[in-house]
């Protein structure tokens, strides 16, 4: 307490000297009066009367005296900051992985932030009524890539190409966000969607084995049999579905790079192979609808009922992106099998824009450059789940089971999602049709048709 | 006419024009911008009746390829097959449940619990429905699967031919509080002499239903048919939340269309197209109802 009142004091007593002697310099410089110096002496004088009088008084100041002038001085800090507000998709225990790096950067920055839910799909009912009303939910939005490549040009999104560092992330992670050489969003972490996921301890106990990564399509039907036998239902592969459908495209995704190599998924997001080719259909007519015919299970909902189904050996596999490292109880229980010679896998990184609308520009900016460097991507991939898209988050900063995900991709061509990256009408079609496709495979011919009417 | 009514009748502009000045902005406004909107191309220019066209032909609206084959018809007609078995399905049973509650103690609390399913958000309605219909999960799906129904006991929101199903099934749980709530506020209002009476001239139940009951009713069932189909007709939040329209188109309905034109393809002078067919539709239905409520 008393060196604490020490250290006040003399603060008082150096700006007291400070100001005089600013008086004196201004009476001699500017005035160049000696009536003047004789005034500032003067004043000089009542300075150092009042500082008396002020550390008389400050003698009897208490320690909560004190803490209340803090907690004002605090509080006014804190209404002259401005906040931003973050939208994000991350709730439950993902948002709390998420927090530690806004308060990181408020830490870093000064500059306040507040997280708000809002999942993309509720966020495509809600911006466009927000653009066309000159507003919008937050200062810094993650959203779909290509929502945000679409909207950019449109003018609600900001161009950030200044503020995009490219040679800092990842080869071409910046397609999905940009419209000839104009970049419009960010790329904080992402996911990669390896293959089929599955409880070591479950294989364990069975006595099952991993087919090898170059195992033939009868090795892997043989292996999907012993799965099967092993699991509670009798089935190997439960399905994971949503209210919007997308992890029975994942599963899709995952089907055609592997039996049509990497090229075939940029074919089909560029629009030059259709739907209806040979290529597509022999894939999954021959490989994908046999296995809907006894190996997948009904779609379930992918975040309840599939998850929990699976983690208790009702089934053997769950097809899902690394996220679901964050989902599980313990996460080093988990294995990854990607379909036999696999070239190429979807990684899916999660965009996020500033809109124009924003009323702190320059706090979203920064704000943004945070998010894509590797300090805050270092924060993020450290908790689980995510993969980032810096360059320079080593593999050491992983926990154990992301960097199994990451041994997974070596070799392998890592690709955009399909859906993603198309978005719209698309996108919307093929969750649909895929969600018929699974329960009624014979209706193949009908859900290539509806997808070619819609495919780019 | 005293002077009351004289100062009333002076001022009935004054007291109307708040209700007036919102109703203008508030419902005219948005009704005929929608209008104007669904004659207009993204890009602004006038197009005529060619954004109906194009709407109407689209197989997510009107698909009668599939006829009598089905699902799916297009939202058009799962709109009116949910009319048709959600009305009457509702409706029969709020009435019912309003008779059999009538004179049995401590019936409010049977109804509260009933009515539960009108004060549930609808959002909340299309995820319980969802679980109710899952296989091995849902009440239903059990239920079937014991009585040794294959067929009924896998999820029911996952098959083309019974996802439209379990949402109207679904609906009714959720509605039937409405119809069983007026229809008590209505047989509240039926003299006991007039059951007395009947019991007097020896007028079995059935007899007394016909005779009494259902006919005094009557103006209740025009709330109940005018509130019943609107609702069935901007049905959405439950489609959204328990099957996205699917699958395969299985079970979308119209303002589940107007979202996706609007919010999914961007397509908000379609999305209008869809909004001023809804606004006929439930005029045409409205309308007639209302003259002769009025006329009443």
């Amino acid at each position: 307490m008393t060196t604490k009142m020490e250290t006040v004091i003399a603060v008082l007593v150096i700006i007291a000297i400070i100001t005089s002697a600013s008086s004196l310099w201004y009476g001699f410089t500017v005035v160049g009066d000696v009536s003047k110096l004789t005034d500032s002496v003067a004043d000089l004088a009542g300075s150092v009367a009042d500082l008396a009088t002020a550390v008389a008084e400050f003698k009897n100041t208490t320690e909560a005296d004190l803490a209340d002038i803090v907690d004002r001085v605090t509080a006014v800090e804190a209404s002259l900051t401005p906040t931003i507000t973050v939208v994000g998709p991350w709730s439950g225990a993902e948002m709390d992985a998420f927090l530690p790096v806004l308060e990181r950067f408020e830490a870093l920055s000064g500059i306040n932030t507040k997280y708000r839910v809002l999942r993309a799909e509720d966020l495509i009912t809600l911006l466009p009524a927000q653009f066309a009303a000159g507003t919008a939910p937050g200062d810094v939005i993650f959203m779909w890539g290509w929502y945000i490549k679409e909207n950019g040009p449109a003018g609600h999104i900001l161009n950030v190409t200044d503020v995009v560092d490219e040679a800092d992330s990842l080869v071409g992670v910046y397609d999905q966000v940009k419209v000839d050489d104009t970049i419009y969003g960010g790329a904080y972490t992402g996911k990669v969607k390896p293959g089929f996921w599955y409880r070591k301890s479950f294989f364990t106990a069975n006595g099952l084995t991993p087919p090898a990564t170059n195992a033939t399509w009868a090795e892997f039907l043989t292996f999907l049999g012993d799965v099967a036998a092993a699991s509670g239902t009798g089935i190997p592969i439960v399905s994971g579905t949503g209210d919007v459908g997308w992890p029975l495209s994942d599963i899709t995704e995952h089907f055609l790079i592997t039996f049509g190599g990497p090229q075939l998924q940029r074919d089909l997001i560029a629009g030059t192979v259709d739907w209806n080719s040979t290529q597509v259909r022999s894939i999954l007519e021959d490989r994908l609808v046999p296995l809907l015919q006894g190996n997948f299970s009904d779609p379930l909902p992918w975040d309840s009922t599939a998850i929990t189904s699976w983690w208790a050996g009702d089934y053997g596999l769950f097809f899902m992106g690394s996220w679901i490292t964050g989902m599980v109880d313990d996460p080093d229980d988990l294995g990854v099998i990607p379909l036999p010679n696999s070239t190429g896998l979807v990684f899916a990184a999660d965009y996020f824009f500033i809109p124009t609308y924003t009323e702190h520009l320059e706090e979203a900016k920064e704000l943004f450059k945070f998010l894509t460097s590797a300090e805050a991507q270092r924060l993020q991939v450290q908790v689980g789940g995510h993969i980032a898209t810096n360059v320079d988050v080593d593999l050491v900063w992983y926990p154990d089971v992301d960097q199994m995900v990451a041994n997974v991709t070596v070799g392998k061509e890592t690709l955009l999602d399909l859906d993603d990256t198309i978005g719209g009408e698309f996108q919307s079609t093929f969750f649909d049709q895929l969600s018929l496709l699974w329960v009624e495979p014979d209706k193949l011919d009908d859900v290539l048709a509806a997808l070619d009417a819609v495919a780019p | 006419m005293g002077m009351g009514k004289i100062t009333a009748r002076k001022n009935f502009p004054l007291f109307f024009s708040p209700a007036l000045i919102l109703i203008l902005f508030l419902v005219v406004y948005p009704i005929f911008q929608t209008l104007y909107l669904s004659f207009l191309s993204s890009s602004g220019e006038f197009v005529g009746l060619s954004n109906y066209s194009e709407i109407l032909s689209r197989k997510d609206i009107l698909n009668l390829e599939g006829f009598p084959k089905w699902p799916p018809l297009g939202a058009l007609i799962h709109n009116a097959i949910w009319i048709l078995i959600h009305l009457p399905l509702s409706m029969f049973s709020g009435l019912a449940l309003a008779i059999i509650l009538r004179d049995v103690k401590g019936s409010s609390i049977i109804k509260s619990i009933i009515f539960l399913g009108m004060v549930t958000p609808l959002i909340v309605g299309g995820i319980i429905l969802q679980y109710t219909f899952t296989e091995r999960f849902g009440i239903i799906t059990a239920f079937f699967d014991t009585l040794g129904f294959e067929e009924l006991s896998r999820t029911w929101t996952a098959y083309p031919n019974t996802a439209l199903f379990a949402l109207i099934f679904g609906s009714v749980w959720l509605w039937t509080g409405f119809s069983m709530i007026i229809y008590s506020a209505g047989l509240a209002t039926i003299p006991k002499e007039y059951y007395e009476a009947a019991k007097i001239d020896g007028a079995g139940p059935f007899k007394t239903f016909r005779r009494i009951t259902f006919p005094l009713l009557r103006p209740l069932n025009i709330v109940v048919i005018t509130m019943t189909v609107l609702y069935d007709l901007k049905i959405f939040d439950i489609v959204f939340m328990a099957t996205g329209g699917g699958p395969g188109k299985a079970s979308t309905v119209l303002a589940f269309e107007m979202w996706l034109q609007a919010f999914r393809y961007s397509n908000f002078n379609g999305a209008a197209v869809i909004a001023t067919l809804l606004t006929l539709l439930t005029s045409v239905v409205t309308i007639p109802l209302i003259r002769y409520m009025v006329r009443r």
